[in-house]
């Protein structure tokens, strides 16, 4: 009873931060190219808006898979607020979560029959490199604490300090995943411009409501894993702050770095891996 | 807890929502005016007072003087692209000013 209200308020919880933190992020990258911006809640007030938009489908869409794979993507995130603020569980079912996500974007860009989907559907498979950071910081993270589950991870940095100083190149693989999730991103390569909305372009009303719920959802909880894991019990104060802090340095990046071409955006993300993860293990067998 | 959380979130994007019409209805013209609007100021300086400095005011549950406090800020920094902002930074400096001296001063 108490477990299925922590989840509710914690899934709403997620939802309205996260909206208001996209908000705000939208806000700095706009204030960067000198322009007023939309209001912080504008991404909110987006994301209700389109729960009242009229629905409409395209004909050439594979319908149990146009509207199912958006059940699925909410479905996921909903599961990554009950592994993560509610029961504080193992770090592979985020990774899990993760990768169902590439998969979302897979069949989303491909279930609408839409040849912008399309492109962003194979660019979805390149970019299964996004996860490669993930894997690595969790598998320091596991050789480090001994064990995956973030509530034991908690417990360490509560005796050990935060992980930030112990395993700083894990924190910067993060990040890179956390860029790569985040709206203009350099690496977001399945919703560059050049393809319109990338796999979302032709999911509209109601349907493009619970994407962008769950896009909110989404970035509260790599926000969230992102503070917990690297820098253990900080309180509610500590992650207000670090989270508005994280939205404004992405928003930066964003605002003034283009978005890399798909090839690129792999080497790079591949790139920043190898040498976090090579770094990692040297400073674990030095220190 | 959690629940004070979302309350919190919840009356500052209540806040936002009615500074953003308020401030649509107030400001009709198409350009933005300069001058600070001294009734968005009270409310900064109220709304970061209340949210910063609630254990000062021992008569008022603090959970009912930060949503009060949420709320105001949410009113002027919600308020339309252009407007509330240097009263919201006013506010703030004022309170974290206050904040400061009776934490480490007094």
């Amino acid at each position: 009873m108490y477990l299925m209200a922590d989840i509710l308020i914690n899934v709403i919880l997620a939802f309205l931060a996260g909206s208001l933190l996209l908000g705000l992020h939208r806000k700095i990258m706009a204030r960067i190219q000198l322009r007023p911006g939309p209001p912080i809640i504008q991404y909110l007030l987006h994301s209700l808006k389109f729960f009242f938009k009229e629905s409409s489908f395209p004909k050439t869409a594979s319908m149990p898979f146009y509207i199912g794979i958006v059940v699925i993507l909410a479905g996921i995130w909903v599961t990554g607020v009950i592994v993560g603020p509610v029961t504080q569980g193992s770090l592979m079912i985020i990774f899990g979560i993760y990768a169902i996500h590439k998969i979302v974007e897979h069949n989303s860009g491909s279930s609408s029959g839409s040849p912008y989907g399309k492109v962003s559907c194979v660019r979805a498979v390149f970019s299964a490199a996004g996860e490669l950071p993930l894997f690595a910081c969790i598998a320091i993270l596991f050789l480090i604490t001994g064990s995956m589950n973030i509530s034991d991870i908690i417990a360490y940095q509560a005796v050990h300090g935060p992980l930030i100083y112990t395993a700083p190149l894990a924190a910067i693989m993060f990040f890179t995943l956390i860029l790569t999730k985040s709206p203009y991103s350099p690496f977001a390569i399945t919703k560059g411009k050049d393809i319109i909305s990338g796999f979302e372009t032709e999911h509209y009303g109601f349907l493009r409501g619970f994407i962008m719920l769950s896009e909110s959802v989404a970035w509260y909880i790599l926000l969230w894993l992102f503070l917990t894991i690297f820098f253990g019990p900080i309180g509610i104060i500590g992650y207000v702050i670090g989270m508005i802090v994280i939205t404004a340095i992405t928003a930066f990046i964003n605002a003034t770095t283009p978005m890399l071409n798909p090839n690129h955006s792999v080497m790079a993300q591949f790139t920043i891996t190898l040498v976090c993860l090579v770094g990692s293990i040297v400073m674990l067998l030095i220190l | 807890m959690e629940i004070l959380y979302l309350i919190y979130v919840l009356v500052f994007i209540i806040g936002s929502i009615a500074g953003l019409l308020l401030s649509y209805k107030k400001h009709m013209e198409p350009f933005i005016i300069s001058e600070i609007d001294v009734v968005y100021l009270v409310l900064a300086i109220i709304g970061w007072f209340l949210f910063l400095n609630f254990p000062l005011l021992s008569f008022i549950p603090s959970f009912i003087a930060i949503s009060i406090g949420l709320f105001l800020i949410g009113l002027v920094i919600g308020a339309r692209p252009g407007y509330g902002r240097k009263e919201t930074v006013i506010g703030a400096i004022i309170s974290i000013s206050i904040y400061l001296v009776f934490h480490f001063l007094i």
